[in-house]
């Protein structure tokens, strides 16, 4: 089983990219999990999401020890850095999450420049699915192709599939960036 | 395969798919997506919706609504449920039936938005005044949500009786994938109050023998008891200790016996799924020497624990110490379950019970 922590400002799209995880891995023929973190917030204030997938039952579908963390600002790395299981990544927008970052030997620090990429593809928004696509290259337990056609499957049954070259495009550019 | 859904918006499906005819209601944290779905989804599967002003409105809406036979659901989460409970208590006097379901969240009053089980008194025992109870079932996944609600629905009008599916706000904001039963069109039922007293007298508390009632409310607590006792039990039969957990702790205990059974550990879990009736036919099948019954609840104080240990006593095990693990707000950890289940097991713990 995997567990993967999405974090980051709200409005940045952390939910989302979690949920697509999510999608990808049942599209896989997976079980999957998808836990927000909910309650008082404001805007600006942080969120995140817990992922897990299995070939079996998922038991807990709560944040216990995560193998991948995605934080997507400073605030996110900080709270998280300390729960990332031994040997874990911890994938961040190195535009971003600017402070310093070595903090835990046992950990792999990833740095994608996921805000450079966004602008250079012209769609700021883009920058959670860029960083999904770094994290399924991490993660090795989905094909390109594979995860690509999960989110696209999403989105178009929510009627999103105007989006789909540009969601394309930005999942390929961060699979590439690892 | 079932896309991913959250569990409060499975429910509302779940509902519709049970042929609920009306949802009566007023929205709060953590339950209200159930209610945001039916608003638009009821109307287009040709069913009603309506938002009441208070949660106490919302319930006589459902009484309402179950009185002229309609299938009638309403959502809340802890301190809304208390608000409608006059007229739960008005709707079992009058043996009408209705599906309520509670998303909880912990803590007394206002209590916190966070996820929890702090309503297992309350639903278990009925939180108006009188002799009633409700039917209580809980779900631990998305899945098994859909499940219940859709049978909820039949419980309710086979035996006259309020449904509650009492489950937890990390449930119903959770995603999760699950297959949708079949859609159901339900006629509304044939012995409702119909203005011309077809099917008798209304049925007023001033116009029956109460305590007469009173017995025939018995006859029908036994047969639920009996019938509809539900739960799941991984490894009783060879326990040495046996976790009590229902919900989202259900699943999190589950893995955790799973885990420790992997490595010979002798350890069982019963996970009740109907909280009232108490599965205590789940008992049947416990080594009878066991060391000690363990309750895992996300609750300050042990609540099932205490049916725990009545339902021990009751079927011969009155001398085996009852455990309680409180765990925090929001969805147990199972290294916290486990580091207090290996300190109950050292001795370090005093029992409840």
């Amino acid at each position: 089983m995997k567990e993967i922590v999405f974090a980051g400002f709200g409005g940045q799209g952390v939910l989302t990219a979690g949920l697509v995880l999510s999608q990808v891995a049942l599209f896989s023929g997976k079980k999957a999990t998808w836990m927000p973190s909910y309650g008082p917030a404001m805007r600006g204030g942080t969120a995140n999401c817990t992922v897990k997938y299995s070939d079996s039952r998922i038991y807990s579908p709560g944040q216990e020890e995560p193998d991948v963390i995605m934080a997507l600002n400073i605030p996110s790395f900080n709270k998280f850095i300390s729960m990332v299981k031994p040997g874990g990544i911890m994938l961040i927008d190195s535009d971003i999450v600017t402070c310093d970052t070595n903090v835990r030997s046992d950990v792999k620090v990833v740095k994608i420049p996921g805000t450079t990429i966004a602008n250079e593809l012209n769609n700021p928004k883009a920058l959670n699915i860029i960083m999904l696509g770094a994290m399924v290259k991490l993660m090795g337990d989905f094909s390109e192709k594979e995860a690509i056609d999960g989110m696209n499957d999403m989105f178009g049954k929510k009627g999103k599939n105007k989006y789909e070259a540009a969601n394309t495009a930005a999942f390929k550019k961060g699979y590439a960036a690892v | 395969m079932g896309d991913m859904v959250k569990g409060n918006i499975a429910m509302g499906e779940a509902a519709i798919r049970a042929g609920m005819h009306i949802y009566c209601g007023y929205p709060i944290t953590p339950s209200s997506e159930v209610m945001e779905y039916l608003s638009w989804r009821a109307q287009e599967a040709g069913r009603q919706f309506i938002q009441a002003a208070n949660e106490g409105e919302a319930m006589y809406m459902v009484y309402g609504a179950a009185s002229i036979g309609s299938r009638v659901l309403t959502a809340s989460s802890g301190l809304g449920i208390s608000l409608k409970q006059e007229g739960v208590t008005y709707m079992a006097a009058a043996d009408y039936p209705a599906v309520m379901i509670n998303v909880c969240r912990y803590g007394d009053g206002l209590g916190s938005l966070e996820s929890g089980q702090t309503d297992y008194k309350r639903e278990t025992r009925g939180g108006g005044n009188g002799d009633y109870r409700n039917i209580v079932l809980s779900p631990s996944t998305v899945q098994e949500a859909v499940d219940l609600v859709y049978l909820a629905f039949d419980l309710s009008e086979k035996y006259r009786n309020i449904v509650v599916i009492l489950t937890e706000g990390a449930l119903g904001q959770m995603m999760e994938d699950c297959d949708y039963p079949p859609m159901k069109e339900v006629p509304y039922y044939d012995w409702a109050f119909d203005g011309k007293y077809t099917h008798g007298p209304y049925p007023s508390q001033m116009a029956v023998d109460l305590h007469a009632k009173g017995i025939k409310n018995n006859e029908k607590r036994a047969a639920i008891t009996e019938n509809e006792q539900r739960w799941e039990a991984v490894g009783v039969e060879d326990a040495e200790y046996v976790l009590f957990a229902y919900g989202i702790p259900g699943r999190v205990v589950l893995g955790i016996v799973d885990e420790l059974r992997k490595k010979g550990e002798k350890v069982g879990i019963i996970r009740p799924i109907s909280l009232w009736p108490f599965p205590q036919k789940a008992f049947d099948s416990i080594n009878k020497n066991v060391k000690g019954f363990i309750s895992v609840e996300t609750a300050d104080s042990g609540q099932m624990l205490e049916d725990v240990a009545l339902y021990a006593k009751k079927k011969g095990f009155g001398n085996v110490p009852c455990y309680f693990i409180s765990s925090p707000p929001g969805v147990p950890k199972s290294k916290f379950v486990l580091e207090n289940f290996e300190a109950i097991k050292a001795g370090k713990v005093k029992e409840v019970f």
